[in-house]
């Protein structure tokens, strides 16, 4: 259970509200940067933080990212002419720079230096690992670059796909560290979906569906670690990564690719759910790209031409009862992602947390939370930068590792759960 | 046309969820198992809360306590618990853990077992109290604030 006004503070994230502030204290992905594939391509529209941007790349191959609208009259700038270094707007000509500083208006006289007291809200827009990211802060308190491991291999070892999901961005991070889940919704996926399928500690998973969790505080957030039984008494860990806010990782499997997700607001009745897999120390196969470009493991197929998943809430997302009834999936929605977005989803746009019944494995939630209202407590009584700005915070794995008994999970993986290069993942 | 889901999991619907209350109170027993924890809980416990009690139990034989100094049954604290909290701090001096864990696995009681200050302790005193809380708790907490107990028992409805 969380209070109403806890509850609306880490859910509302527009500008000015505390939660708000706090995401704009990082390096967010905006856009995947195949969504401007070439110097004065068309725009792009982008809505993130409950605010309405248009992204760009002009003629010289720079990222614009600025409020969407024309500080003539309002129009959409999506319908502007993306030419000659700047952004036209389609109405009477007004033309911005990537800045957001609009550098033509047809109908005064250059001379009068009308154009410079026009300019737009606009925001750093970066290219990293496929990814477009951007920073909606302060400018002076911009923090570095992100250095998240999975933008920082070689592009044949990574993959990012993302979609839209219709219920705000908690509902969906909670999801991702919501380890109780995994043993009912996708039990019918791990021998199954080729991103999964094979490993070793699949077995571990089936042969012992009643796992004993621990939470413990990371740096930049949390450490979720699920234990089952292994051999001569030994734990088999599962450890998930959580770093603030909305950065989380799945341990991986065998010699599958690691996954993980970014969860996004776009307002507080949607986020975007970005998610990535990456090897340390190879590249992605063939094999494994198709599947996921295919839509499995923690990817989805598409409506044609939109971010939206193919199967949604209009659909009712191609729930298939015959394959739940022969337990063939859980739920009867086929998919990782969708099993658990369809759930979410249910919720209504913001769950009401006051009328939920959380129990004793729901710690690694409440911990979250818990520590998400202290962060925003300090960053807007004290100024302190929030957990997870640090790029030390972002170097981090998760982790699949057998430990004996008696020893901490964050001990005995202490080493797995930092990223370093050319190291192999730990994982069974 | 639009489907089942499209409908209900709409904003508008959701003005329309049934308002009785969905549960009823839990019993959660808040046990400290040493000197480390006992600060802890009593701190917690002047908090007022409608379904949560608090003990000490710091020696390895039946001598649960409350916070007055009266002495408890375990087997009693367990039959009507829905819950049990097994506090302790670093160090492995947590000796009554298995004597409440045995009740509390007897009992199909739900148990969370809850290290306070964590926050620079060595491995190996983490350690010590690792191997005497884990194998009576289905969920371990490791948190380098005490104040997480509040947000913990908030939410738990204590």
């Amino acid at each position: 259970m969380l209070r109403k006004e806890q509850s609306d503070q880490l859910t509302q994230t527009g500008p000015g509200t505390p939660m708000g502030l706090m995401f704009r204290s990082y390096w967010i992905p905006a856009l995947l940067a195949a969504e401007l594939p070439e110097n004065d391509c068309p725009p792009v529209r982008a809505k993130l933080l409950s605010e309405r941007l248009i992204a760009f790349r002009d003629s010289r191959g720079r990222y614009g990212l600025m409020d969407e609208f024309c500080a003539h009259r309002g129009v959409s700038l999506w319908f502007g002419r993306n030419e000659e270094c700047g952004l036209r707007c389609a109405y009477h000509g007004w033309k911005y720079d990537v800045t957001g500083q609009c550098i033509e208006v047809p109908s005064e006289p250059e001379a009068s230096g009308f154009a410079k007291k026009i300019t737009l809200r606009s925001y750093p827009l970066v290219e990293r690992g496929g990814i477009l990211w951007t920073y909606m802060g302060p400018p002076a308190a911009q923090p570095p670059l992100p250095e998240w491991e999975f933008i920082t291999v070689p592009p044949p070892q990574t993959f990012t796909s993302k979609r839209i999901q219709e219920s705000n961005w908690l509902q969906a991070m909670e999801g991702g560290i919501d380890s109780s889940h995994v043993s009912f919704l996708h039990r019918g996926d791990l021998n199954s979906d080729p991103l999964f399928k094979g490993a070793r500690g699949n077995q571990y998973n089936l042969n012992d569906s009643r796992p004993v969790f621990e939470v413990a505080e990371s740096a930049g957030g949390l450490h979720i670690g699920a234990r089952r039984n292994a051999e001569a008494g030994h734990y088999y860990w599962r450890i998930t990564q959580w770093v603030m806010p909305s950065f989380t990782m799945i341990a991986p499997r065998g010699n599958h690719a690691v996954h993980g997700h970014f969860w996004i607001p776009s307002d507080d009745e949607s986020c975007w759910a970005w998610s990535f897999d990456y090897h340390p120390i190879r590249e992605l196969t063939a094999t494994e790209l198709a599947a996921m470009r295919d839509g499995k493991g923690i990817h989805v197929r598409y409506i044609p031409g939109t971010y939206r998943p193919l199967a949604n809430k209009d659909n009712d997302y191609l729930i298939d009862r015959a394959a739940q009834k022969a337990g063939r999936t859980f739920s009867g929605v086929e998919g990782i992602a969708m099993q658990d977005a369809s759930l979410q989803e249910s919720m209504g746009p913001v769950v009401d947390r006051t009328k939920e019944n959380l129990v004793s494995t729901d710690n690694g939630i409440i911990m979250a939370r818990h520590r998400l209202l202290r962060a925003v407590k300090a960053l807007i009584d004290n100024g302190v930068v929030p957990p997870g700005v640090d790029p030390i915070h972002q170097k981090v794995r998760s982790a699949a590792i057998v430990l004996p008994p008696d020893v901490p999970f964050t001990e005995g993986a202490r080493e797995a759960l930092i990223a370093r290069p050319d190291i192999a993942p730990a994982s069974v | 046309m639009q489907s089942e889901s499209a409908r209900m999991s709409s904003a508008a619907e959701a003005r329309f969820r049934v308002q009785a209350p969905n549960s009823t109170p839990r019993a959660i027993k808040v046990i400290a198992l040493d000197a480390a924890a006992e600060v802890a809980i009593r701190r917690l416990a002047r908090t007022g809360w409608a379904h949560a009690t608090f003990f000490t139990a710091k020696s390895p034989d039946d001598a649960l306590s409350d916070l007055a100094g009266a002495h408890c049954h375990t087997e009693d604290e367990v039959d009507t618990a829905d819950l049990v909290v097994l506090i302790a701090g670093p160090g492995g001096r947590a000796y009554a853990a298995t004597l409440i864990g045995e009740a509390c696995s007897a009992r199909r009681v739900m148990t969370t077992g809850f290290v306070v200050d964590a926050l620079g302790a060595s491995d190996r005193e983490l350690s010590k109290t690792l191997a005497q809380l884990r194998p009576w708790s289905l969920m371990v907490v490791i948190a380098n604030s005490d104040e997480y107990l509040d947000d913990m028992m908030t939410a738990l409805r204590a």
